[in-house]
C-alpha cells in the first residue's frame, strides 16, 4: 500500500476530488495547509508572500494503482497546458498495514 | 520505528486521547481533517442507516424532502465529514498494542465511518532538547 500527499490550490480540489472518485478512488482525507515551494513564495511590491494556501490530499491506495492515482491528479491539478508555478507536488510513502476500525479488520 | 496514523470522529477524540494513555502511549499529534472513505455497496446496510439517519431529522421544524435530501448526500460517499487525525510515533512493538487500544475505543454501533488506522515506517526521529535520535527520541 502507498500513501499519496498530494498538495494542491484550492480551486482546484473539487476538479481532483471528483475526478479520482470517479476513477474509483473515493477515500480521501484532506487537510488545509498553507506553504511556500522552491520559488520561495511570491513577492509582489516588497511584499513575500510564502505561507501560501493550499489543500493537502491524503490517500492511501494498493501499490498497483499508483501510476493511475498520480496521472489523474498530475491532470486535473494543472492549470493552463503546460502548469504553472504553485500547481503542487505530489509525494508517495509507503505505508504497512491498515485496518478499519468499524470492521475491525486489517486491509484497505 | 513506525507512524501511526489514526483518523477518527471528531466525538471520539476525548476517548481516543485516554485510550492512548492507558496504553502507556503520552505523545501524539492531532490535527482537523475532511474526510470520507470507501462506498458501502451492501444495500441492506445502506438501508438501515439512511432509516436510522431519517428518523433523527425528522420534527416539527425540518421539512421532509430537504431531509431527505441531505440523507442522501450523507450516503451516496461524495460528501466529506469531520474528523480528528492522530499521528502516534511508536516503538515497533507497542504498534499492536495501541491498534486495538485505538479500535476498542472507537467502535462505534453504526458500522460505517468509525476511521481508519494506517501504519507507516520511520527512518529517524530526532528530540529537538537533548538531540536524542532514533528510538530514543520516541519517549
Amino acid at each position: 500500500m502507498l500513501l499519496i500527499r498530494a498538495i494542491v490550490r484550492p480551486e482546484k480540489k473539487d476538479d481532483v476530488l471528483a475526478e479520482l472518485s470517479g476513477a474509483g478512488f473515493n477515500a480521501a482525507t484532506m487537510v488545509d495547509v498553507v506553504g511556500r515551494g522552491k520559488q520561495k513564495g511570491i513577492k509582489i511590491g516588497g511584499m513575500v508572500y510564502d505561507e501560501i494556501p493550499k489543500i493537502l490530499i491524503l490517500m492511501v491506495i494498493p501499490d498497483g494503482d499508483k501510476e493511475k492515482v498520480t496521472e489523474i491528479i498530475l491532470k486535473t491539478a494543472r492549470t493552463g497546458t503546460d502548469g504553472t508555478f504553485g500547481d503542487g507536488k505530489i509525494f508517495v510513502s509507503p505505508v504497512e498495514e491498515a485496518y478499519t476500525i468499524s470492521r475491525n479488520s486489517k486491509g484497505l | 520505528m513506525k507512524e501511526i496514523m489514526a483518523i477518527v470522529r471528531m466525538k471520539k477524540t476525548g476517548a481516543t486521547k485516554k485510550a492512548l494513555v492507558a496504553a502507556g502511549v503520552a505523545g501524539f499529534t492531532a490535527i482537523r481533517v475532511l474526510g470520507r472513505g470507501k462506498l458501502i455497496t451492501d444495500p441492506r446496510e445502506l438501508e438501515a442507516c439512511r432509516e436510522k439517519l431519517l428518523a433523527m431529522g425528522l420534527d416539527d421544524f425540518s421539512d421532509a424532502g430537504d431531509t431527505e435530501k441531505l440523507v442522501t448526500s450523507f450516503l451516496d460517499g461524495s460528501r466529506f465529514f469531520p474528523r480528528r487525525l492522530f499521528t502516534i510515533l511508536a516503538h515497533d512493538d507497542d504498534v499492536p498494542r495501541i491498534i486495538e487500544a485505538i479500535t476498542r475505543a472507537n467502535q462505534t454501533e453504526y458500522r460505517i465511518g468509525d476511521g481508519t488506522i494506517f501504519v507507516l515506517p520511520v527512518q529517524d526521529a530526532v528530540r529537538v532538547r537533548t538531540r536524542e535520535s532514533g528510538e530514543a527520541a520516541i519517549w
